[in-house]
């Protein structure tokens, strides 16, 4: 007779990169990691302990073009990572971002919200994968992945992945790619804002989500550019 | 001089290829509020669209001349800089921009379109405060940002500030009353009517009588299907309010 029971998927567990950065138990890591034309930037790999916490925020200014990696091992209960990144791609810049949110013991919560705007012929390619082990219990996992299109030869790719082998977890992404909104844009002009500052602010707001946390230095700077 | 501050003639206006004006004569002059009512659908808030420019709306014929000059020529931001201000049924929220950011965008691009240096950031908060006072919102307001978890009456109240600071000289009322508590609505219409004076005009656009018995109206319009199809003095509004749109 055929065995029927339901196994809890096809569980393989990825290796820890031996060059992860260990946080260890209780300790916090704030990282803003701005990334400008020509440079290289090495994988960015973390192993997170009980109660340890990351906060880590990139941003890729225009003139940045490259593949980033960036890989966290939830490996102690209470851990908690916060993953932020907002990228201004022009010209012919290309960004691949790789991001995998390992939740391999329970009672970790993680977050993502990544934002990018795309003018010329910039593009963009997302893929996050968030991957729930199978004693990973009480895990609450968050993503989302948005994009704004400012030209008709921009484009940005969004692949969010989800592999949940446990039934107790809270997981939730959004991902879109779209322009900027019509009425929003109407509304600020109507007030006398010329076009091109009000698409500024409508940016600006659309960003906010990743920017709010950072000092007023960092994030005006990245604004700047808009 | 002339006392004509708007004249609408012959106004066909629509969206993609669906018209929805059909034709609409108006006249306004220095002074006058004038109240356009009428059912769902005919068309009051695509005039009051047209006449603040929004891209979406086409026109295809007539012309409207506002203080002498030809607003269908002027971009969203130019109609603002010349005095006219719309104020919005479903004003838009912004995260992520302070009140007082958007207004200090608002009230400098206007100064640099006249050839102004950007306002002082000591007069700039004393004019802040005083229209915030106007509206009765608190200090906290001008902190916070534009309309994000604003109750619907706070976005009214937000939108007659902006009205406050920006000081038209034609004010369109959309559909202001929509979602307001009486409270609010009081509000609102004194701030309407304090900026009111003989060389401004207004016009509020409204489906109820309600509004009107706190901004009262010196001409009432009622518009159906794209027309203006009967024009009279301030009871018209009770008129209607006892037949409806129905005999007209």
């Amino acid at each position: 007779m055929a065995d029927h029971k339901i196994e809890a998927g096809h569980y393989i567990p990825t290796a820890i990169p031996t060059e992860a950065r260990r946080i260890a138990s209780g300790e916090s890591v704030s990282q803003c990691l701005a990334l400008k034309a020509g440079m290289n930037v090495p994988a960015m790999d973390f192993q997170l302990m009980e109660g340890a916490s990351l906060d880590l925020t990139i941003l890729a200014y225009p003139g940045f073009s490259g593949n980033l990696l960036i890989r966290v091992f939830l490996c102690g209960r209470n851990a908690d990572a916060n993953l932020r990144g907002a990228w201004i791609g022009r010209g012919s810049d290309k960004l691949k971002l790789d991001v995998e949110m390992h939740h391999v013991v329970g009672s970790c919560t993680s977050e993502q919200d990544f934002r990018g705007v795309l003018d010329n012929e910039a593009a963009s390619y997302f893929d996050g994968r968030i991957v729930v082990a199978p004693d990973a219990a009480a895990t609450k996992a968050l993503q989302q992945n948005h994009n704004i299109l400012l030209s008709e030869s921009s484009r940005a790719e969004t692949r969010p992945q989800l592999e949940i082998y446990t039934d107790d977890v809270e997981c939730s992404h959004g991902a879109t790619v779209g322009a900027l909104d019509a009425n929003e844009l109407f509304y600020m002009r109507s007030r006398g804002i010329p076009e091109a500052d009000a698409k500024a602010l409508q940016l600006r707001s659309f960003l906010h989500p990743v920017l709010a946390g950072l000092d007023e230095e960092a994030r005006e700077e990245f604004l700047s550019v808009l | 001089m002339s006392d004509i501050l708007l004249e609408i003639h012959d106004l066909h206006a629509g969206i993609a290829d669906r018209e929805i004006l059909k034709g609409i004569d108006l006249v306004i002059r220095k002074g006058e509020i004038h109240a356009v009512m009428g059912p769902n659908g005919a068309g009051k808030s695509t005039l009051s669209a047209v006449l603040a420019g929004k891209p979406d709306y086409k026109v295809t014929s007539g012309s409207i001349i506002f203080n002498g000059k030809d607003l269908l020529a002027m971009t969203p931001e130019e109609r603002s800089w010349a005095g006219v201000f719309l104020s919005f049924q479903y004003p838009v929220e912004i995260p992520g921009v302070t009140i007082t950011n958007f207004m200090k965008a608002a009230v400098n691009a206007r100064r640099k379109a006249q050839g102004l240096e950007d306002m002082k950031p000591a007069e700039f908060l004393k004019l802040m405060k005083e229209k915030m006072a106007f509206v009765k919102m608190r200090g906290e307001f001008a902190r916070r940002d534009v309309n994000s978890g604003f109750s619907g009456g706070e976005k009214k109240r937000n939108e007659i500030f902006q009205m406050a600071m920006l000081d038209p000289i034609l004010s369109i009322l959309d559909e202001t009353d929509s979602g307001l508590d009486v409270d609010a609505l009081r509000i609102v219409a004194d701030g309407v009517n304090a900026l009111h004076n003989d060389e401004k005009a207004s016009i509020v656009i409204t489906h109820y009588q309600r509004l009107l018995d706190y901004i009262v109206p010196d001409i009432v319009h009622v518009l159906k299907d794209g027309k203006i199809v009967h024009t009279a003095g301030r009871e018209l509004v009770a008129q209607i309010e006892d037949t409806g749109y129905d005999v007209f």
